[in-house]
């Protein structure tokens, strides 16, 4: 069912012109030495170079959304009555993000279970979801804070994908991976891959064998929750930690949202934007209570989130991509990986101890 | 290395009395160290002393409070120590301050400039004057004043101002010229309307992360900043410049006076934005007006913090 | 296609009456302005619903009036924030967002045949009135009903227009109580757990039912266990920080749990399951 195609490296103007053509294009592109995704713009190169600071995420789940507007004015057939009048604001647009890597389009699986199905699902993201395609590009290297195959991915993952871009000789063999995909590539300006059979495999090989062993982290749900009530751990792994919203911010698996009304005269709007675990208002409350009043609370609750809680919800799936930019973007080097192993370890040596009590 | 190890013993020494001593070790990627909070005696021996000991521990002594805590400090890690001592923010009674001699840190940045993604550097290590840094497509020698941060170029507190232990020679200020103040001019020099193209174009790519607020040592709103706050409703919730810009600005003016120009501000940034040009610009501004600096006396207070009836630099009267 | 139903979207909705319970809790009687979806509207004792003050946001209260009785949804409302103080200057005529019902309700139909003990505390009494309310009206399905309810004085009483028809009905067992003398106070007198130990209700056949402040629940929650009752006889409802009542936006979980779908309703044997963050 998989189609595949090659994409000359010099085709890939033109085709990107084409893709342009049918709909909103989103390409990465260098602003000093961040890469971000924006509007292509054909006289500005696009930067494949590394993974893009900041994930696609934005894309379809916007840092600030307005999700309904309200006036307030007066009932024209009773002035002594207000009437306040109240419509949802609903997205719409085609969009191709072009250059993101494996992890970036990985992250919307997981958003996808939580947001996407059962019995309340959310339109916004739906909306936006079903109108974007992703072309990514695979990793030919990973990089120190790179992790992807601890959680179940790889540099040449598909998952989340709608074209899988790999990198070979004078070109690009692109792998249609949906049906989103497969209208994608179906331009004139690829051509048959057959040949280039061989350096897909090859390339796949290269990259893997390249990834140092990971560890196991079956163990990491059951342990996150043995050891939730460990403070000295949690305060302690916590303490480098200034509680910002990078992390959060710059994840492709965080999805954590509030609401906001702003309103300006007699005109308002809702506004949907990302809120982060790690400040302290997050989980604040008006009687003053806050649940989790310490760093070591809050990331105890970011990382039990990400390896334990969700996934006890969904069947396993880590809510992490492996992208290492938390670890990147962190200005004090928190790790999320040491605090994982460091947790497993943690809660095996206390089991240890209970048992021989 | 002698000081360095002078300096360990001192710590394990005064580890019993002390919560813990602020330090750094080695991260996941050669180009940063990253905080060490010393607890246990084995913790000291992943200390490390370098160019790449680019945090500013003073961030993290105001979470103490009320605790004995220990620090080692650069000298401009000091100069946060010594204001946050004339702000009554931290007392002089619960720290017990380490110091050794700086010689500079790197500004990532500016490597990452030359040699692109910061996640494919494999080993960095300063030999002599140079910065030998090797990533996956091969190893480049770099001057090491090329990448030094801007703030050590024209440095004249390489060593802590303040402190109980200090180990090693102590370093004589730089005699360079501070780039800061060509940066500063560039920016004086552009009409207001370009100015202020400048400024919200490097806002654009800004993700309300405040990661800047937070890494700065002198922020004491902290859980109750206005960026986040609806009574007062200074700035929304949107993405518009508009409210990138001046949660900049109330930051910047909070500062003003107080900024040790320690730069984490600026380094903590996820996506690179420039903004510790408007804290330096303030403080040039205090500077003109008031003759202080911010982080050298913990005598002084801070002018913003009192008033004189007469200011000798303002003309209030003699129109 | 159909259009996809948007749980984020309110109901408009008019207040149409209002009580001043105490000098901070407010009342609301609302009605759904849309006939059909006020007609088509149902809830189970116990279901929450966000209510919009627009321009301000969006809180959660528990819907505290019963389902059997249907001319309005009644929320009484605590001033303690931004959304509570702006919802507290609305009047009867002013317009409101209801997104509801949320959450889980009270396992009212395990409880039917069953003997049960309301212990409430200030505004914990909100919740607890849903479902007293509701067996009240459905009396044959039920044994035998004991209300305490209890709060610092009798100002700080809510719902006081209806405790003297509480305390005469054959059918419920009313108990009052404040925590320290006032002159012309003519009920109880003493902390509520103090009180329930006096009460000393019999745990057999029985559920125990208690909202109120976190300490008062603390010492109830005691008080229950020393009478006898089993962890999975209590039942209890928890108040969190919540924004998108539907376990989307991730803020009120408690481990894997979130506040405003999996609950609020708990029992304490359930409680005890989860990870040690109230």
């Amino acid at each position: 069912m998989q189609t595949s195609k090659f994409l000359a490296e010099a085709s890939l103007g033109a085709w990107l012109d084409e893709l342009a053509a049918k709909a909103e294009l989103i390409v990465p592109k260098r602003d000093g030495n961040a890469v971000v995704f924006g509007p292509y713009d054909p006289d500005v190169p696009v930067e494949l170079s590394q993974e893009a600071t900041a994930p696609p995420k934005s894309i379809v789940f916007p840092p600030c959304e307005e999700l309904m507007h309200f006036t307030q004015g007066k009932d024209p057939e009773d002035p002594t009555k207000p009437l306040l009048q109240l419509e949802e604001t609903m997205p719409s647009g085609r969009k191709v993000v072009f250059g993101a890597r494996p992890c970036g389009a990985r992250g919307f699986t997981i958003f996808d279970p939580v947001f996407g199905s059962g019995e309340i699902r959310d339109p916004y993201y739906e909306a936006r979801r079903a109108d974007t395609a992703f072309i990514t590009l695979a990793c030919a290297e990973s990089g120190a804070a790179c992790f992807c195959h601890w959680v179940g991915s790889g540099p040449a993952d598909a998952t989340g994908s709608d074209v899988l871009l790999i990198p070979v000789e004078g070109g690009y063999v692109a792998e249609a991976i949906t049906e989103k995909g497969a209208e994608l590539v179906a331009s004139s300006l690829l051509t048959e891959a057959d040949a280039n059979a061989d350096a897909v495999e090859a390339f796949r090989k290269k990259v893997t064998e390249a990834l140092e062993p990971a560890p196991a982290l079956d163990a990491a749900p059951e342990s996150l929750l043995a050891i939730f009530d460990d403070m000295d751990f949690w305060g302690a792994i916590s303490s480098k930690c200034i509680s910002c919203g990078a992390c959060t911010y710059l994840c492709p698996t965080c999805y954590c949202f509030n609401f906001t009304d702003e309103s300006r005269g007699m005109e308002g709007k809702r506004l949907r934007t990302w809120d982060n675990c790690m400040s302290f208002q997050f989980t604040q409350e008006a009687s003053g209570h806050n649940p989790r009043p310490t760093k070591g609370h809050r990331l105890k609750n970011r990382v039990g989130h990400k390896f334990s809680y969700y996934p006890g919800l969904h069947e396993g799936a880590f809510a992490c991509c492996g992208c290492g930019r938390c670890i990147k973007s962190c200005p004090a080097g928190v790790d999320i990986r040491e605090i994982v192993l460091a947790a497993m370890a943690h809660a095996k040596s206390a089991g240890k101890e209970q048992a021989h009590d | 290395m002698q000081p360095l190890e002078d300096i360990k013993t001192k710590i394990r020494e005064a580890l019993p009395e002390l919560e813990c001593v602020i330090g750094w070790e080695k991260s996941w990627t050669p180009l940063t160290a990253t905080p060490l909070f010393m607890r246990a005696p084995e913790d000291v021996d992943r200390l490390i002393w370098g160019p790449f000991n680019v945090n500013n521990p003073a961030t993290y002594l105001t979470g103490f409070k009320g605790k004995k805590i220990g620090i080692l400090v650069k000298g401009c890690d000091s100069r946060s120590v010594v204001q946050l001592l004339q702000e009554n923010l931290v007392k002089r009674e619960d720290l017990t301050i380490f110091g050794l001699p700086c010689k500079g840190v790197l500004d990532v940045s500016k490597v990452v400039a030359k040699i692109g993604d910061p996640g494919m550097v494999k080993s960095a290590e300063l030999n002599g004057d140079v910065l030998q840094v090797a990533t996956n497509k091969g190893a480049t020698d770099i001057p090491f004043s090329e990448v030094m941060a801007d703030k050590c170029v024209a440095c004249q507190y390489h060593n802590a101002i303040i402190s109980d232990h200090f180990a090693g020679d102590p370093l004589p200020p730089s005699m360079k010229p501070d780039p800061a103040e060509e940066q500063l001019a560039a920016l004086a020099a552009l009409a207001p309307a370009e100015l202020f193209e400048h400024w919200a174009g490097v806002m654009d790519k800004c993700i309300r992360c405040y990661a800047c607020r937070n890494a700065c040592p002198m922020c004491v709103c902290r859980d109750h900043c206005i960026a986040q706050s609806r009574d007062p409703h200074w700035i929304s919730q949107e993405h518009t410049i508009r409210d990138k810009i001046m949660f900049q600005m109330i930051h910047a003016l909070h500062l003003a006076g107080r900024c040790t120009e320690c730069g984490e501000c600026q380094r903590a940034c996820p996506v690179d934005i420039p903004i510790l040009a408007l804290r330096k610009k303030l403080n040039r501004v205090v500077k003109e007006t008031f003759d202080y600096q911010a982080g050298i006396d913990s005598k002084a207070t801070p002018p913003l913090f009192t008033f004189q009836v007469e200011e000798a630099n303002i003309n209030e009267r003699g129109w | 296609m159909t259009k996809m139903p948007n749980p984020y979207l309110p109901d408009m909705a008019t207040i149409i009456e209002t009580v001043q319970e105490t000098h901070n809790i407010k009342t609301f009687r609302v009605r759904i302005d849309n006939p059909e979806r006020m007609a088509a509207f149902s809830f189970q004792p116990g279901q929450v619903g966000q209510l919009s003050a627009f321009g301000t946001g969006e809180a959660t209260f528990v819907i505290n009036s019963p389902p059997t009785r249907m001319d309005y949804l009644q929320f009484s409302v605590m001033r303690a924030g931004e959304v509570t103080s702006r919802l507290h200057t609305l009047s009867a005529g002013d317009k409101v967002g209801v997104r509801a019902p949320l959450g889980n309700h009270f396992p009212y139909e395990s409880m039917k045949g069953k003997n049960v003990v309301f212990v409430g505390g200030g505004i914990g009494m909100a919740p607890l009135r849903t479902l007293m309310l509701y067996m009240l009206d459905n009396r044959k399905d039920y044994g035998k009903i004991t209300l305490l309810y209890g709060a610092k004085s009798p100002d700080d009483m809510a719902f006081s227009a209806e405790l003297p028809e509480w305390l005469s009905r054959d059918d419920l067992d009313a108990t009052l109580t404040i925590d320290r003398e006032v002159p012309g106070w003519e009920h109880n007198v003493g902390l509520i757990p103090n009180v329930l130990r006096e009460i000393g209700p019999d745990p057999d056949n029985c559920f125990a039912v208690t909202c109120g402040p976190p300490i008062m629940i603390k010492f109830t929650l005691q008080a229950l266990k020393d009478l006898g009752f089993a962890d999975d006889q209590i039942i209890t409802t928890l108040e969190k920080r919540m924004k998108c009542g539907v376990g989307l936006c991730g803020r009120c979980n408690i481990g894997s749990k979130y506040v405003c779908v999996d609950g609020p309703v708990f029992s304490y044997a359930e409680l005890k399951d989860l990870p040690n963050e109230l």
